[in-house]
């Protein structure tokens, strides 16, 4: 498989995977740092026979996606931390009714309006419990210009898949910087599974994910928000059903963690052991290049929701976790859980990279 | 044709009087099994979709079907020989 | 073929009270989709949350119930995505005005293909009798106890100046009227609104004195003032009271629009 050389912004690395995704269907709202991904969609969608519109607002976009994806269309919308407040009501819906729609939020400094040109990982916790009540997403990490294209390539395929929002967690620095990236000539495009002719809409199989019925094939499918039963009509007042319909959406996700989980492990013999994802992985590897030491592991996260806790295991003899995190330790939170050695965050608020000091004065700092 | 009133679905509001251009029909007296008078055909014979109909071959009127918020209207054919009022036109 | 085909016959009968003038509404917005020809297949509700809204799911066709106020930025959605299919939009006036007005203004404003038919109780009767943006002045509902004391919208009005390319009004008095303005509606490319003025009994009738369904609608029919005579008592210098308002085709005209089918 030959692929070509380009030097490419990473919100255009984003765009572009999404195009080679065979997205069809971008609906969203300029916010910087990640409007040139709709800027570079208005350019390029139409090209490839896909329709652009930029709506009124953040949720007036989510709503355009998720009505573009029950049409069939892979649909995606690019925002960042205040558009990614407004949409969570929309998100809900989505996971609610099972459409697979993609959501890059490029972060930035928050909270509220922040700093809008500046870099953070302060949404993390929000794209997992961001919107009411109990779901499951998905969320991917890029660290590089090239995961920008490669993760929005399978967040496509994870969506369709699983019939989820799949969240592409960027930040400001993977956003605008521009790096050397390799294309590949074709990308794999996995799709939804049909509704076969005679079966419910909304009725599971074994892995827990109906079939899709998209509009204009005379399924005749009602979707709605409203807790509903298998045929998709409401019928909210039963507590059996709504129980059973909100376990199968958590466990949808969450018994399938293994089998999209992405992460790479390394020295998994070390004691001192760096968890990162996102641009702070990029200050972790300057540190390990500079060190050389066999006993510094790494374990860089590429798919943080649902989180791959069984990775964490994979270090036999770690006596304490490193998380740099570009917030105040959002999945340092989430790893204390699941270990029961001390988990050291290394938070870094403002909007600047960590730099390798900042690592080694943590890594001294606990001996 | 005749006019029925599905008593299943109807529930009492009393519309059908109120906007039917021939009056044919009447406030109920008596209850049903669900607690609701579903209004009785006082006139049928004055009512145009059913003598017509069949004559011109699509629906006349048909404004009291339209209206009914609980789709309790319909029109079916009625038995041979059924007796039924006639109004003449002349 | 006839409007009752098109109902979903295992989920009727429906929700709503005796006497809703939404049952009306459905009725006659699913006679003129029957006259116009259109297949099941190829036509997709959207509606928005309330009583109007649940009206798609009695219907059988592709539909979205979505959230709040939303409704017509998923109609956006689904109509940019595929212009083959046809777009009908259940509201109600608090879906619409009030929590959905930005996205009503921009639909007018962008004229996209689709219709909307409003079904304006003037209350938010779903969950149990709330003042709306269309409570008229002085009346009651839960949250206006001592009487609205905000003026209401003229919904008409906001789309003809927004945009759209074809608005109207009727009641659910005039079914046969409704009937014909939203097949017109449906026939004309561009943003169509349709608003159709209903009783609310349970919620509006109920603490605004109108006892009997059947006085609420007579109060709808006598104080519907229908445009040509509007014209001409404007013309003439009559004063309109100002409890009456004017039913029929408001505006139609021509504008570019979105997402026309090819």
């Amino acid at each position: 498989m030959t692929s070509r050389l380009e030097f490419w912004q990473g919100n255009t690395a984003c765009a572009e995977g999404a195009l080679a995704a065979g997205c069809n269907f971008f609906g969203g709202y300029p916010i910087t740092p990640s409007t040139e991904v709709a800027e570079h969609m208005a350019a390029k969608l139409k090209k490839n026979g896909g329709v652009f519109i930029q709506m009124e607002d953040e949720i007036a976009s989510m709503a355009s996606i998720i009505g573009a994806s029950w049409t069939g269309a892979r649909a995606m919308t690019a925002t960042s931390g205040p558009g990614f407040s407004l949409m969570m009501e929309n998100i809900g819906f989505a996971a609610m009714t099972e459409t697979p729609c993609v959501v890059v939020n490029v972060q930035r400094g928050g909270p509220s309006t922040g700093q809008p040109t500046m870099s953070a990982q302060g949404d993390m916790m929000q794209a997992r419990f961001g919107s009411h009540g109990d779901y499951a997403i998905i969320a991917l990490c890029p660290a590089t210009v090239q995961e920008m294209y490669e993760l929005t390539v399978k967040a496509f395929n994870l969506a369709d898949k699983y019939r989820v929002p799949v969240f592409l967690m960027a930040d400001e620095t993977i956003g605008h910087m521009r790096e050397k990236i390799l294309i590949p000539d074709t990308v794999e495009r996995i799709g939804r599974k049909p509704l076969l002719p005679g079966t419910l809409p909304f009725k599971a199989d074994a892995d827990l994910i109906p079939g899709f019925g998209k509009f204009g094939t005379g399924h005749h499918v009602h979707v709605t928000g409203l807790t509903h039963d298998e045929r998709g009509y409401p019928s909210a007042t039963n507590p059996k059903l709504h129980a059973a319909l909100v376990q199968r959406l958590v466990d949808k996700i969450e018994n399938a963690r293994y089998d999209m989980a992405d992460y790479d492990i390394i020295n998994p013999e070390a004691s001192k052991v760096f968890i990162a994802y996102g641009a702070p992985v990029r200050t972790v590897q300057q540190v390990m290049h500079d060190k050389k030491d066999k006993d510094l592991g790494f374990l860089r996260l590429r798919t943080v929701w649902p989180f791959p806790e069984k990775a964490l295991a994979g270090f036999r003899n770690v006596q304490a976790f490193f998380v740099p995190e570009m917030n105040l330790g959002q999945i340092a939170r989430e790893i204390e859980r699941h270990v029961k050695v001390p988990v050291i965050s290394i938070p870094k608020l403002g909007g600047e990279l960590h730099t390798p000091a900042d690592l080694v004065a943590a890594l001294e700092a606990h001996q | 044709m005749k006019l029925a009133i599905d008593e299943t679905r109807c529930k009492g509001c009393n519309l059908c009087i109120k906007v039917c251009p021939y009056k044919i029909f009447n406030e109920g007296r008596k209850l049903n099994r669900k607690g609701i008078a579903i209004p009785e055909l006082d006139r049928p014979e004055r009512c145009a979709n059913c003598r017509l109909r069949n004559l011109y071959g699509r629906q006349i009127c048909g404004v009291c079907q339209l209206t009914c918020p609980d789709q309790a209207i319909h029109w079916i054919e009625e038995e041979p020989y059924e007796p039924h009022k006639v109004a003449i036109e002349y | 073929m006839s409007f009752e085909d098109w109902y979903r016959q295992d989920r009727l009968p429906h929700i709503y009270c005796a006497g809703c003038g939404n049952g009306t509404i459905i009725n006659c917005t699913l006679a003129a989709i029957d006259q116009m020809g259109w297949k099941k297949e190829e036509t997709v509700f959207v509606s928005g949350i309330g009583c109007s809204s649940r009206a798609p799911g009695y219907i059988l066709t592709d539909s979205l119930h979505t959230t709040h106020g939303r409704a017509l930025a998923f109609a956006t959605g689904v109509k940019m995505a595929n212009p083959d299919l046809n777009v009908v939009v259940f509201t109600g006036d608090g879906d619409l005005a009030a929590i959905g007005g930005n996205h009503f203004i921009h639909a007018c404003r962008r004229n996209i293909d689709i219709t909307v038919v409003c079904m304006n109780n003037q209350i938010y009767g779903m969950t149990g009798g709330q003042g709306s943006p269309t409570t008229p002045l002085g009346c009651l509902s839960s949250t206006t106890p001592f009487g609205c004391a905000e003026t209401p919208f003229d919904l008409c009005e906001l789309a003809t100046a927004a945009g759209a390319n074809y608005v109207s009004r009727w009641t659910s008095y005039h079914v046969k009227e409704l009937e014909k303005a939203v097949k017109v509606g449906l026939e004309t490319p561009g943003f169509s609104f349709i608003e159709a003025l209903v009783q609310c009994p349970t919620a509006f009738g109920r603490r605004n004195k109108f006892r009997q369904v059947a006085d609420h609608v007579e109060y709808l029919r006598s104080h519907s003032l229908l445009k040509a005579k509007r014209d001409r008592m404007l013309e003439s210098g009559e004063k309109i009271p100002g409890d009456m308002f004017v039913v029929g085709e408001l505006t139609r005209r021509n504008r570019p629009a979105m997402g026309v089918k090819p």
